[in-house]
């Protein structure tokens, strides 16, 4: 098999696992909206929270991997790790803005307002910009080392903040709710909500991971079928 | 109980119209440059 039908198969393959998460997330719906209760407190608008904490646990996944793979790039000079950078700062984007699009939605009805510059808000702000800032980068550079090695420095930079906003409802006095999964203690949630809310982690991590699967193909279909190009040029 | 099932359903169809609609485009074949 050559390596460009290996890359087609594997488009097609990941397409239909992005098929299956949207399937998946439809399932998630249905269990958060009719069979896990209301909380009695904030009541419906509570349930927000089972899309917007996964969509944020992917984000800071997806950046983390960005780290680390932009980390490895800057010593293995591998173009792939680029790719596999680039592709893991698109998908996490998307997962970012849902973060960024919900938490308002929440804030209104039970802060009061959509939007409060309190730390853990702004600092996901300011990292949804870093990334933009690298995706607009990677569109301006044409030079492809160049463009991998200050690709690689920003992505970094961007990933260093994950750890930041994770502690930064301990650090600073936030309005932002304290973690409930991922806490001293373990998880402080009743039964019910707690199992929405792994099964909803599930399906959106293998969501992101068949997005991720799709982009790097995309990706690197269209490297191989440029430097065949390039080849076929000079030749 | 707060009756604010609305910003619910708000933030329900914002999100499934956001991951929609990057799926499509992926699948559609994206940018592709990298």
């Amino acid at each position: 098999m050559t390596p460009i039908e290996a890359l087609e198969r594997a488009r097609r393959s990941s397409a239909v696992w992005i098929g299956v998460g949207l399937l998946l997330m439809a399932a998630v719906y249905v269990r958060a909206l009719v069979f896990t209760p209301v909380e009695a407190v904030q009541g419906p608008a509570q349930k927000i929270f089972y899309i917007h904490v996964p969509s944020a646990w992917v984000a800071f996944l997806a950046f983390g991997i960005l780290g680390v793979t932009s980390a490895v790039y800057l010593f293995l000079k591998d173009p792939r790790l680029d790719l596999f950078a680039a592709s893991t700062a698109e998908v996490g984007m998307v997962f970012t803005t849902a973060v960024l699009v919900t938490g308002p939605i929440w804030g209104k009805p039970i802060w009061g307002t959509w939007w409060t510059w309190d730390a853990r808000l702004t600092l996901t702000l300011f990292l949804w910009f870093i990334v933009l800032a690298y995706l607009v980068l990677r569109t301006a550079i044409h030079d492809p080392a160049q463009r991998a090695r200050y690709s690689a420095v920003l992505g970094i930079l961007g990933a260093l903040l994950v750890p930041f906003i994770y502690v930064s409802v301990y650090l600073f006095r936030t309005m932002h709710p304290m973690p409930v999964v991922l806490r001293p203690g373990g998880p402080s949630l009743p039964g019910a909500m707690l199992a929405t809310l792994l099964f909803s982690f599930a399906v959106f991590t293998l969501f992101f991971v068949a997005l991720l699967w799709h982009r790097y193909a995309l990706a690197r279909l269209a490297d191989v079928r440029a430097r065949a190009d390039a080849e076929r040029a000079d030749a | 109980m707060p009756d604010n099932g609305g910003f619910t359903v708000a933030a329900y169809i914002a999100a499934v119209v956001i991951y929609l609609c990057y799926a499509i485009y992926l699948v559609r074949g994206g940018r592709a440059k990298g």
